[in-house]
């Protein structure tokens, strides 16, 4: 089992924006987020990042119980990523954004560059390699952001909205890598959408949130809200 | 009329003929506010990441503190200063008084707070989700530091800046620290206030025209990393 949930509440201005009672997350799979606006899906996945803590109840990732202390949630860090709705790009070029995830864990030059190439080239930005981070599109500024958790080879990838705000070219390749990345490095991948054809699509599974409760767990290609 | 363009014409050739007088002065008055930013950077710079970033008790009380402190007159700096350093005062055996180590105390106190304020906003100003993505890549605490004042990085250039416009104008610490002994704490201000009581404008002009200088030159760089800032921003 990758992520096991259990009696996790989070609260927000004394207002619960998430209670789950039980939730248990297989590894090597892709999952649907699926929800209305509010429904807690960034809570969630901030909370399955290691990014966020719940107010209350337990989190288990891959058998072991998560803590708080510091030096477990920086490695836990390091083997999931979470890709930003509105993802931002670090002022600089984007070779350098890329490389970022493998500079902070002190991989060595030359496997850097070989492995900035080899994403950017996954995420159809091989031609971006020197362009100003600041100067892309919105659709580009998600690719590059993909890339950047790609280059660390995470054990599970969060996406929130990945093909949200951007043109139907662009989601069109978010997905397919994704179910590349799934496929071919057996990486767990949770996202969230508010599309449903998306989610029926690219998922193995699907998560229905409502008003912050698991509201009914789909598998296979069957999603209602 | 006819002083003021004599003495800006006698001090422009003071200028050109680069009196060593006039050299000495100035260097005085860059060596003493460079090291005095410098040191107030090297406090202000980490105390205002750690105020933007830190939740703690008594964070209000203490941006209040801050608020006050950048409202602090120098001559009460000085007297500050001078009752800890004259013979009388519990440094007093160091013999720092008259010294340009007296001034850049004292020049220190004054701008630390200016430069913490400043460094608080731009940090402040820089969005939440670069420490988010850092954290998510992978990043510690110190990566994630580093990441918010690369970002800022802009924000703090002008801090710095602005400390040091604040401290080569000043003249209440210099004079009452510094003495305005010549050729080792003279500084422009004390220079140009000690001219002025002798009725001599030449030189107080050619100073006053070089601070001018320096200055003007101070706000370019300032409106440059500020425009870079809403770039940034934009």
């Amino acid at each position: 089992m990758l992520y096991e949930l259990r009696d996790v509440i989070r609260e927000h201005k004394g207002g619960k924006v998430l209670d789950l009672p039980h939730l248990e997350i297989e590894a090597g799979r892709i999952y649907a987020l699926v929800g209305p606006n509010g429904a807690g899906k960034t809570t969630l996945l901030n909370i399955l990042a290691f990014l966020d803590r719940p107010t209350a109840g337990e989190i288990y990732f891959q058998g072991a119980q998560i803590n708080d202390s510091k030096q477990p949630l920086l490695s836990l860090r390091r083997r999931v990523v979470m890709v930003d709705q509105y993802p931002i790009l670090f002022t600089g070029p984007v070779w350098k954004n890329v490389e970022f995830g493998l500079k902070v864990r002190g991989a060595a030059r030359q496997e850097r560059i070989d492995r900035v190439r080899e994403v950017l080239a996954l995420v159809g930005m091989a031609g971006f390699y020197d362009a100003e981070a600041e100067r892309l599109s919105g659709g580009e500024t998600k690719r590059v952001a993909l890339a950047m958790a790609l280059a660390v080879r995470p054990e599970v990838l969060l996406c929130d909205e990945p093909s949200a705000n951007v043109d139907e070219e662009n989601q069109e390749k978010i997905i397919q890598i994704l179910d590349r990345m799934n496929r071919e490095h057996n990486t767990s991948i949770i996202f969230s959408t508010h599309y449903l054809e998306q989610g029926r699509r690219l998922a193995h599974a699907g998560l229905v949130l409502k008003h912050g409760r698991l509201s009914e767990r789909k598998d296979e290609d069957k999603y209602c809200l | 009329m006819d002083l003021l363009i004599d003495s800006i014409q006698s001090a422009l050739l003071l200028l050109v003929a680069w009196d060593p007088e006039l050299l000495s002065i100035i260097r005085v008055s860059l060596q003493v506010s460079g090291i005095s930013t410098l040191v107030a950077s090297l406090f202000g710079v980490p105390a205002g990441f750690f105020i933007a970033h830190g939740n703690f008790r008594g964070k209000r009380l203490l941006l209040t503190l801050l608020n006050t402190l950048l409202a602090l007159p120098t001559v009460v700096i000085g007297l500050l200063v001078y009752a800890f350093i004259s013979r009388r005062g519990i440094f007093g055996p160091l013999d720092l008084l008259y010294t340009q180590t007296a001034m850049i105390i004292g020049q220190v106190i004054l701008v630390t707070p200016l430069v913490t304020s400043l460094v608080l906003a731009a940090i402040s100003r820089i969005d939440s989700r670069y420490r988010k993505t850092a954290l998510t890549l992978g990043a510690n605490d110190t990566q994630v530091a580093f990441v918010i004042l690369r970002e800022a990085r802009f924000g703090i250039c002008a801090a710095v800046i602005a400390a040091f416009g604040r401290v080569i104008a000043e003249i209440g610490i210099s004079m009452m620290l510094g003495g305005n002994a010549k050729g080792f704490t003279r500084t422009m201000t004390t220079a140009m206030a000690l001219e002025y009581d002798k009725g001599e404008f030449v030189l107080a002009v050619a100073l006053g025209l070089t601070l001018m200088t320096i200055a003007f030159g101070l706000n370019m760089l300032f409106h440059f990393f500020q425009g870079r800032i809403k770039t940034d921003v934009v």
